[in-house]
């Protein structure tokens, strides 16, 4: 067992959620603590328990870690920071504007970009120097800025436009118009995160080949940017002496291989490895142990029955499939395995003599991968992200772009660089796909989030009202969405695992969809270890350690609930997929 | 010189390319302002996402939301009001503007195109 090595001043723990950034940011802040160095540790996790993990009240500025001297940590939530934002911004307008452009401003502060850019906002703060950072010999992230955010503040229309404190701009940087810092502080921050003896990001992952192949995208995408100085942290290793148990045996066997098989580009990376922590690392005491390990007693299994639910996918499907047609939508963060539930879904519809087309845009075509071999009646395709805005962009530049002149052109293509276009340019490939098979049914994999929607309709409804014209709109993106609200035609089934970051998240999704007048058909928590039966002493724990998330879906989140339990059987190929069925 | 203000619904990019589909009128009217700009004018454009106070601060932009949201864009030439729920062409924002303009881009109406009889025109 061992922990990231950490030899600069700056250092950000980034990862699919649930894969464990706060516990091995705080065990690591607190060696480098313990090694005498002052330390400040960065929390910018929404769904952050720093405060019970750390058992001291944390805030917005650094607070001294109650019995570890050196320590001290801080406390930002971006969506709180990015609800103040918009509220700063909007706020001063109510009643004096009307409603319906109250409605509209509001909508554009909504998106995951203005929580982005607010977390931005405060590492940009930290990563300065200035302030309480001086004082610091070491400051770790929990969180990291994703590719997303880092590519939209590289745009040069970024600086040129935006923070030149114009008031036109690109709206793609809407959030960021508003915000306290200025250019200088955000051109250093961008700088200071490819100093390769300033700042290091370790890349966390589960040992698991789709958790890997998802942090090579993560070290291609930064690396891209420039940023080099990477460690990968493999956390959760499961590699008990003994395993006797089938689950055990199974989950042992499956991080062996895939760490035998890491990705080239991984390899290559100084890595450190931690093992699993059947509950969570919550307080003090158990992040020392953490970092001194010697034999814990375990705690005593729980007695409760399992949480009533139904188990494996058998009971929606049976509801899916009276509808005759439609689309199911399987949404999710990364790595809650969203591509193996619709896989699973879209193969028992074949299964029972139904059309079925199956749409993904897994970079790793992960879809095609998991069938493994061909069902009749079923149709797999791909939405290439990179064909699709290449599409987009040659489309737009000759249709819009014709009678422009050469600088007003070079205004066109610079916007065409943002990363939103990658959204809108899906969307149009999106909008085809469901409507070459409105008589069967679609199951898509990767579906636009509620803020996406809403954008999409407010320019819809702009193009009807405000320019008398249908726009260039194609019929089938039209035709799209109304049908994304009709929940005759269209099933949302949010994935979800039983921890607390992708629940959270899961949530956030969920308000997005439902201000977009979508209300999800079900949610379905996959992987669990409770539902799997096993009765190995550590994977039992973590199985009861479940509950309370499972119970938090179940009482506040879905109306409809399917629990999927972890595989013996990795769920890859047609056969195997069944397993995900259940008696339900 | 004049000054022209445009007061814009809250929505993406100036050139339009993140909404539904890029508008080639929008395109058109983001290289109209830099051409007018070039000519000396002051062009502001106000989106209501990013600058709500500009609209806030002229109440007569204010009376024309309050009467429907599709009165935005508006355009405004030194305090005045010149059009509402439309992307004005460059020609129609000279002409606004008091701008000269070359003879070759004015509007010509050729003699008997009108459809009246010979000397009935009026």
């Amino acid at each position: 067992m061992s922990l990231p090595l950490i030899d600069t001043r700056f250092s950000f723990f980034t990862g699919k959620g649930g894969v464990g950034k706060t516990s091995l940011a705080c065990a690591t802040a607190l060696r480098l603590a313990e090694a005498g160095l002052r330390v400040l540790l960065v929390s910018t996790d929404p769904a952050s328990n720093l405060d019970e993990v750390l058992e001291t009240p944390l805030g917005p500025t650094p607070t001294p870690v109650r019995a570890v001297p050196g320590l001290q940590a801080l406390n930002i939530d971006p969506e709180a920071a990015a609800a103040a934002y918009r509220e700063r911004m909007v706020g001063p307008f109510r009643g004096v504007l009307p409603d319906a452009a109250i409605r509209s401003m509001e909508e554009q502060f909504s998106g995951g970009c203005t929580v982005e850019i607010a977390a931005f906002d405060a590492f940009a703060e930290l990563l300065a120097g200035a302030g309480p950072v001086g004082e610091f010999d070491r400051v770790v992230f929990d969180t990291a800025p994703t590719g997303h955010t880092l590519r939209l503040l590289t745009l040069p229309s970024a600086w040129s436009q935006f923070l030149a404190s114009n008031t036109s701009g690109n709206s793609c940087l809407g959030p960021l118009s508003g915000l306290e810092k200025n250019k200088a502080v955000y051109a250093a921050a961008l700088a200071q995160l490819t100093q390769a003896d300033q700042t290091t990001v370790v890349l966390v992952a589960r040992p698991e080949h789709a958790a890997l192949r998802e942090a090579e995208r993560t070290r291609h995408e930064l690396a891209e940017l420039g940023v080099t100085h990477l460690r990968l942290a493999l956390n959760g290793v499961f590699a008990p002496e003994q395993a006797t148990d089938a689950v055990a045996i199974a989950m042992r066997e499956r991080h062996a291989a895939a760490l035998q098989r890491l990705p080239a580009g991984l390899a290559g990376l100084p890595s450190s490895r931690t093992g699993f922590i059947p509950r969570g690392l919550v307080g003090l005491a158990a992040l020392r142990a953490f970092l001194h390990p010697a034999d814990v007693a375990l705690a005593a299994r729980s007695a409760a029955p399992l949480p009533e639910v139904p188990q494996g996918l058998g009971g929606l499907l049976a509801d899916i499939e009276a509808a005759g047609h439609g689309l199911v939508m399987t949404m999710g963060k990364g790595g809650v395995g969203k591509t193996t539930v619709a896989a699973a879904v879209a193969v028992a519809l074949a299964q029972r003599g139904h059309p079925v087309v199956l749409s993904t845009t897994d970079p790793a075509a992960h879809v095609t991968w998991a069938l493994g071999e061909a069902v009749p009646g079923l149709t797999v395709q791909r939405i290439d992200p990179a064909a699709e805005v290449q599409r987009y962009r040659d489309e737009v530049l000759a249709k819009a772009g014709a009678g422009l002149d050469a600088s007003a052109r070079a205004m066109l293509e610079e916007d065409l660089r943002s990363p939103c276009t990658e959204e809108i340019a899906i969307f149009h490939a999106f909008a085809r796909t469901v409507d070459a098979a409105a008589g069967g049914f679609v199951v898509l994999d990767t579906a636009p989030t509620g803020h996406t929607i809403l954008l999409m309709d407010s320019a819809e409804a702009y193009h009807r009202e405000v320019m008398r014209t249908q726009g260039d709109m194609p019929e089938a993106v039209r035709q799209l969405l109304p049908r994304l609200r009709d929940a005759q035609f269209t099933r949302v089934l949010i994935v979800t695992l039983p921890e607390a970051t992708p629940v959270h998240e899961a949530e956030r999704l969920q308000a997005d969809l439902r201000r977009a007048g979508i209300e999800p058909f079900a949610w379905v928590i996959n992987q669990s270890l409770l539902a799997s039966g096993t009765h190995d002493p550590v994977l039992a724990q973590r199985g009861d350690y479940e509950r309370p998330y499972i119970d938090q879906v179940l009482q506040h989140a879905a109306r409809r609930c399917a629990l999927l339990a972890w595989q013996c059987r990795e769920p890859v190929g047609a056969d195997a997929l069944r397993g995900l069925f259940g008696e339900g | 010189m004049s000054q022209l203000d445009v007061f814009e619904p809250a929505m993406c990019c100036p050139t339009g390319v993140c909404g539904v589909s890029v508008d080639p009128v929008l395109a058109q009217f983001n290289a109209d302002l830099q051409a007018l700009s070039a000519l000396g004018v002051t062009v502001v454009r106000h989106s209501l996402s990013h600058d709500a106070a500009a609209f806030a601060s002229q109440p007569a932009v204010v009376q024309e939301m309050q009467a429907g949201m599709d009165r935005l864009p508006i355009c405004m030439v030194d305090g005045h009001i010149v059009t509402t729920g439309l992307y004005p062409s460059r020609l129609q924002l000279m002409v606004k503007l008091g701008l000269p303009i070359a003879t070759e881009d004015k509007p010509r109406v050729k003699l008997g195109d009108c459809g009246c009889q010979p000397g009935q025109c009026g």
